[in-house]
């Protein structure tokens, strides 16, 4: 076991090389660089943009730049430098990443709090009222574009009064007691974090009940039925642990996006995460920050991975022994 | 010496009685003029679409951040922006030589910055400094440097400054106005250490980022809020006296998606914003009564919206392509040269429709980069080919376009059908803008394909490589809004003369006069003469019609009724200008007293 992990974690080294190469290169391949989207006031002196053309070092030639890039990072951890926020990388993305892993989190924690139980009875209900409509309201949910949802959600929040109109915290924060700040974050996260559940929770529903169907089928439950067993008793404890497999392996694909799927609910709800900074970094040109970025969500995707695996392994003994 | 108008401005300040506001005021405080006495406290939430980058006036190259640093720092002077004339600032007083290039500027006495240090003279040559530092170049050294040269500033005391000119120049006391003083104490060890690009950036603690104008920072927390609160050195004050500003705090709160800014302004949680899609105007105005607010119509924006044909040839020997080759098809090249075609396509727009449509109504005409909100260096009578189908067909006829094959679409006279592509940045408004432009040209058999592109595309494209047959874009208004601050786009060696960029000689002699003419706007002279100018030199453009010009966007933003002394205003930064004037209103009670 310890060598797989230690495996899949030297893995980790020539596919961020990988990345940061293919991320400098479609940077380079797109027209322009942080320097033109400030020339686009035409205020700004030519002269201007040279300086800073040479003072950013955009002037050298890419490869070079991508070396100097690998070299701190290798020796120093240096993620370099923002151009357009004129901070070290690091410490724009370190807030970020926190404020977007509190929404995912609270985001998957909804789905799946909502898509196993729900799943697990349209499964036993298959065919009947409720199976069919918990399907048409998941597939509602799935049709309804992030965007859409969230405009709806936060129309919703303006004309009621019930929750905020976006944002992370209150303007008072800084005044409140640790209860009550913890309250006022809870309410501002309610709403984004339905938005980010809603789409993946019709799909995740769905693999539940199916994968549920599934294993009904198997003949030790009907075994299990045989021996007289309470139906209840088939379904949660015999047919349910191992229609979970498959689930825990999504569970950990869901881990490791955690850092890219909120982007949508981000820029609706004014949420201050990495969603909103890398794509702010794009449209600026900010190449360090975006390949910073990139960096992270890459790492997190193959944690992620590697925990899916370590999870499934805990949960079937046959995947273990194999 | 002739003294300014301005130079009343030393009598009213000096003869202030100090106050009996707590610490005691400045020697000599500036009376901020306002249209009420207000009372202390609150705070005034602004949406902002996007953060502040940096708080350093000088390296701020975005609204987002100089909104910020603007009310952090102080200059000699600053604009008032309702009568567009200048006003003391931390000078009381200046003077100029009958030759016009020596300037005396008297600074205020016991002017000090937030940490209660003083600023003197020495403080303005270090800003100075900073500004003409090569290896920066911030934007604003240009802006310094009239025709093209610095300008020699030296210190005979602590209180007076001394600017010598090599020429006279119209714009010296808007420049001077636009450099921000920074405290040498603080500043000047990082400057000479080289980490000044670095420097008062938004990761700065609050209590070392040392500021000249009426706020200071108390909080930033990236990508949510900026809070500033007032500086209790700030040596403005009101009628009675007393130390501004009158609020307590003042929140950018960031709201990086429009409607959202817009919902949240509606729930009560921003009491202002500083940016509408016209679209909402009218919710807006409908939500007047009830929703405790009032939406300031201001007029005409300064943002103007042209399209233009690529006219620009090689400029360089030595590259692929000899000098002189145009960089568009030579086909199209050749129309495109043609005045008669261009002003066909002028007449071939309805820009009524336009209005209608993309502005909601809330649009206006206008024929210049001096739109309407220019105000006086608006010239209406300033005109181009408008709407006019008919006349258009005509004008084509008689460059010999006909449809040759019956498609609808016009051909040349070698049988080269008419159609061209025109380029905009992708998710603006300007996209609708181009599609009406589509669809008039249509109409009188030319084709033209839309094609919406990202913006540094664009950019590049019109800057760099040239590699577009027509572009729809626009100019941001000009700081201050003055002719003059436009030579980019007017002179012929200029970087935003879009049609034909960077001409090492004018090509033309139309340019050549323009040119010419805009050199005698750069020096001083009466509005009345000045103004003239421009429009002389506009007339050339229209008649020329080097851009078909297009409808521009009426501005309307709404602010809480509960705030006296609002004056939102076309000129940056629209509602924030006046802030240390503005106040909340006692409840209950008139406002005021």
């Amino acid at each position: 076991m310890r060598t797989f992990v230690l495996r899949r974690l030297l893995q980790l080294v020539p596919l961020l090389l990988a990345v940061i190469v293919l991320t400098f290169a479609l940077l380079r391949a797109a027209p322009g660089d942080y320097v033109t989207t400030v020339a686009a006031d035409p205020q700004v002196p030519t002269a201007t943009l040279e300086a800073m053309r040479h003072r950013f070092g955009l002037d050298r030639p890419w490869p070079v730049q991508l070396g100097l890039y690998v070299r701190n990072l290798v020796l120093r951890f240096d993620l370099g430098e923002s151009f357009s926020h004129h901070r070290p990388v690091a410490e724009v993305l370190r807030g970020a990443m926190l404020n977007t892993l509190l929404l995912a989190l609270a985001g998957a924690l909804l789905t799946w709090g909502l898509a196993v139980p729900l799943g697990a009875w349209a499964a036993a209900r298959q065919g009947r009222a409720v199976d069919r409509s918990l399907s048409t309201l998941a597939f509602a949910g799935l049709a309804v574009p992030e965007v859409l949802s969230g405009l709806l959600l936060l129309m919703l929040a303006a004309r009621t009064g019930w929750f905020p109109v976006g944002g992370m915290r209150s303007l008072d924060w800084d005044n409140l007691g640790p209860l009550a700040r913890l309250a006022d974050i809870l309410w501002h996260l309610a709403l984004p974090a339905l938005v980010v559940a809603l789409v993946p929770l019709a799909g995740r529903m769905r693999q539940m009940r199916s994968s549920l169907l599934d294993v009904l089928r198997l003949d030790y439950v009907t075994t299990a039925r045989a021996k007289g067993l309470d139906e209840r008793v088939v379904v949660l404890r015999h047919a349910l642990r191992n229609a979970l497999n498959p689930m825990i392996t999504l569970f950990g694909y869901t881990l490791g996006s955690l850092l890219s799927g909120s982007l949508v609910a981000e820029i609706v709800f004014a949420w201050p995460g990495l969603g909103r900074v890398t794509y702010e970094a794009l449209l600026a040109r900010d190449q360090y920050l975006v390949a910073g970025s990139v960096l992270m969500a890459t790492v997190v995707l193959v944690l992620g991975n590697l925990v899916a695996d370590l999870l499934l392994a805990a949960a079937d003994p046959r995947i273990r022994h194999a | 010496m002739t003294r300014g108008p301005q130079a009343v401005w030393w009598g009213f300040a000096a003869g202030l009685a100090l106050s009996a506001a707590a610490g005691g005021v400045a020697a000599q405080p500036l009376r901020t003029p306002m249209a009420e006495t207000g009372v202390f406290g609150g705070r005034f939430v602004i949406g902002a679409l996007s953060d502040a980058k940096t708080f350093n006036p000088i390296l701020s190259n975005e609204t987002s951040s100089s909104e910020v640093s603007d009310r952090l720092f102080t200059a000699l002077t600053e604009t008032d922006n309702l009568t567009r004339r200048n006003r003391p600032a931390l000078a009381t007083s200046w003077e100029v030589s009958r030759d016009g290039r020596v300037w005396t500027w008297h600074l205020r006495r016991g002017a000090r910055f937030s940490d209660g240090h003083p600023i003197t003279a020495a403080d303005v040559l270090f800003s100075f400094a900073v500004a003409y530092d090569s290896t920066l170049h911030p934007s604003i050294y240009d802006l310094l440097s009239p025709h093209g040269r610095r300008i020699q500033v030296s210190a005979p005391d602590s209180y007076t400054v001394v600017m010598r000119l090599a020429r006279p120049h119209a714009l010296l006391v808007h420049a001077v106005g636009s450099l921000r003083i920074l405290p040498k104490h603080v500043l000047e060890p990082v400057w000479r250490a080289g980490r000044f690009a670095s420097s008062y950036g938004v990761g700065t603690h609050p209590d070392s980022l040392v500021t000249s104008g009426p706020w200071r920072l108390k909080q930033y927390v990236p990508h949510e809020k900026t809070v500033l609160t007032r500086n209790p050195f700030w040596f403005g004050v009101d009628a009675r006296g007393r130390r501004l500003p009158y609020l307590d705090e003042l929140v950018f709160a960031v709201v990086p998606d429009q409607t959202t800014c817009a919902l949240r302004f509606e729930a009560g949680e921003l009491d202002a914003l500083d940016n509408v899609k016209a679209e909402d105007y009218r919710r807006f105005e409908r939500g007047q009564p009830r929703g405790g607010y009032v939406v300031h119509r201001l007029g005409a924006s300064l943002t103007s919206n042209f399209m233009w044909f690529n006219l620009n040839t090689v400029k360089r020997a030595g590259g692929r392509r000899p000098v002189g080759t145009p960089y568009a098809d030579p086909v199209r090249h050749a129309w495109f040269s043609n005045r008669d075609f261009r002003r066909a396509v002028s007449m071939a727009v309805d820009r009524e429709a336009i209005i209608r449509s993309v502005y909601f109504g809330e649009g206006a005409k206008s024929w210049s980069i001096l739109t309407p909100g220019y105000g006086p260096f608006h010239d209406p009578a300033v005109t181009a080919p408008d709407h006019d189908p008919a006349g258009a067909r005509r004008l084509l006829a008689r460059l010999g376009f006909r449809d040759r094959d019956g498609d609808g679409v016009l051909e040349d006279a070698r049988g080269n059908p008419v159609r061209f592509t025109l380029k905009t940045n992708a998710g603006s408004v300007r996209v609708q803008m181009a599609n009406f432009v589509r669809d008039d040209l249509a109409r009188v058999g030319i084709q033209c394909h839309v094609a919406a592109v990202d913006y540094n595309t664009l950019i590049v494209n019109m800057r760099e490589d040239f590699d577009y047959d027509a572009i729809l874009a626009g100019l941001g208004g000009a700081v201050p809004p003055d002719p003059a601050m436009c030579g980019n786009f007017y002179r012929s060696s200029g970087a935003t003369h879009f049609w034909n960029v960077r001409q090492p000689r004018p090509e033309t002699r139309a340019e050549a006069r323009v040119d010419s003419l805009f050199d005698r706007l750069l020096l001083p002279g009466t509005l009345a003469a000045r103004r003239a100018l421009s429009s002389r030199i506009d007339r050339i453009l229209n008649e020329e019609c080097w851009l078909v010009w297009l409808p521009v966007m009426k501005v309307e933003l709404p602010v809480r009724d509960r705030f006296g002394n609002v004056a939102p205003n076309l000129l940056p930064h629209r509602v924030l200008w006046n802030i240390e004037t503005v106040f909340v209103k006692p409840r209950g009670r008139g406002a005021g007293r």
